[in-house]
């Protein structure tokens, strides 16, 4: 995202499916937008990405992600094509 | 968790598939357009790249390759009315709750409560995949998304990159 310079932006460092935070959590996903919908106003350098300081509480690195890729394939029988 | 370096990391998983390296877009300046209004009296257009679609439209390909068309949904859309189509993530949560990468419940409720003056009434959804034809979204699919943006008179676009 740094590279690509979208005038405002907001980082979650969450897995990937995760931008808007975690499913039926509606306090977070709430309190997540309100932060971002915030920068909107108080940016003022161009291409700045302002970390949010939610986390998610567990460790998950790129293997997790490839795993987590291949398990939801096998429990959906979808073909693998990555 | 640290921070993936999703972009390094898939560079080197395709070029151990025997793909050449992947061009990730980079820009040096950023476009700025000052705002000026409160969040109270905008009016706020969801855009999502996660692969959302209604039932009614053609689906995503969940491994799309150089998918360059969108969709438009009306921010009124029954909830359940909505899929998500798209593999390149690991999408079980987000199945279970769309708002997770298409935040259209959270986004409705912050105008009820006066949060944002308005959600406007298209949203915009595209699945893309991977993509090697940025000249062409560029030039023909985000023109026509911009046209869709300002013709409901949006002033700020709330992307989720999915």
């Amino acid at each position: 995202m740094k590279q690509v310079k979208p005038p405002r932006a907001a980082f979650l460092n969450f897995p990937l499916g995760h931008q808007c935070g975690n499913p039926g959590d509606i306090d977070l996903q709430t309190n997540i937008l309100k932060d971002s919908l915030n920068i909107l106003t108080t940016a003022s350098i161009p291409g700045e990405v302002k970390d949010l300081t939610y986390e998610w509480g567990r460790s998950f690195d790129w293997s997790d992600y490839m795993k987590g890729i291949e398990e939801m394939l096998n429990e959906e029988n979808a073909p693998i094509q990555l | 968790m640290k921070p993936i370096e999703y972009v390094t990391s898939l560079n080197k998983y395709y070029q151990s598939q025997g793909f050449p390296p992947y061009k990730w877009s980079e820009f040096e300046t950023s476009s700025w357009t000052p705002f000026d209004k409160s969040l109270q009296e905008s009016r706020i257009a969801l855009i999502s790249s996660a692969g959302v679609f209604k039932k009614d439209q053609d689906p995503f390909d969940a491994w799309a390759v150089n998918d360059l068309s969108f969709r438009q949904i009306s921010t009124d859309t029954p909830y359940d009315s909505l899929k998500l189509h798209h593999n390149y993530f690991d999408h079980r949560d987000a199945v279970k709750d769309l708002n997770c990468v298409f935040p259209i419940q959270r986004f409705q409720e912050l105008e009820k409560a006066g949060v944002i003056g308005s959600l406007a009434p298209i949203a915009i959804t595209l699945g893309m995949g991977r993509l090697y034809k940025r000249t062409a979204l560029q030039t023909e699919t985000v023109p026509e998304i911009i046209d869709i943006l300002q013709n409901q008179n949006s002033d700020a676009v709330f992307l989720v990159a999915a």
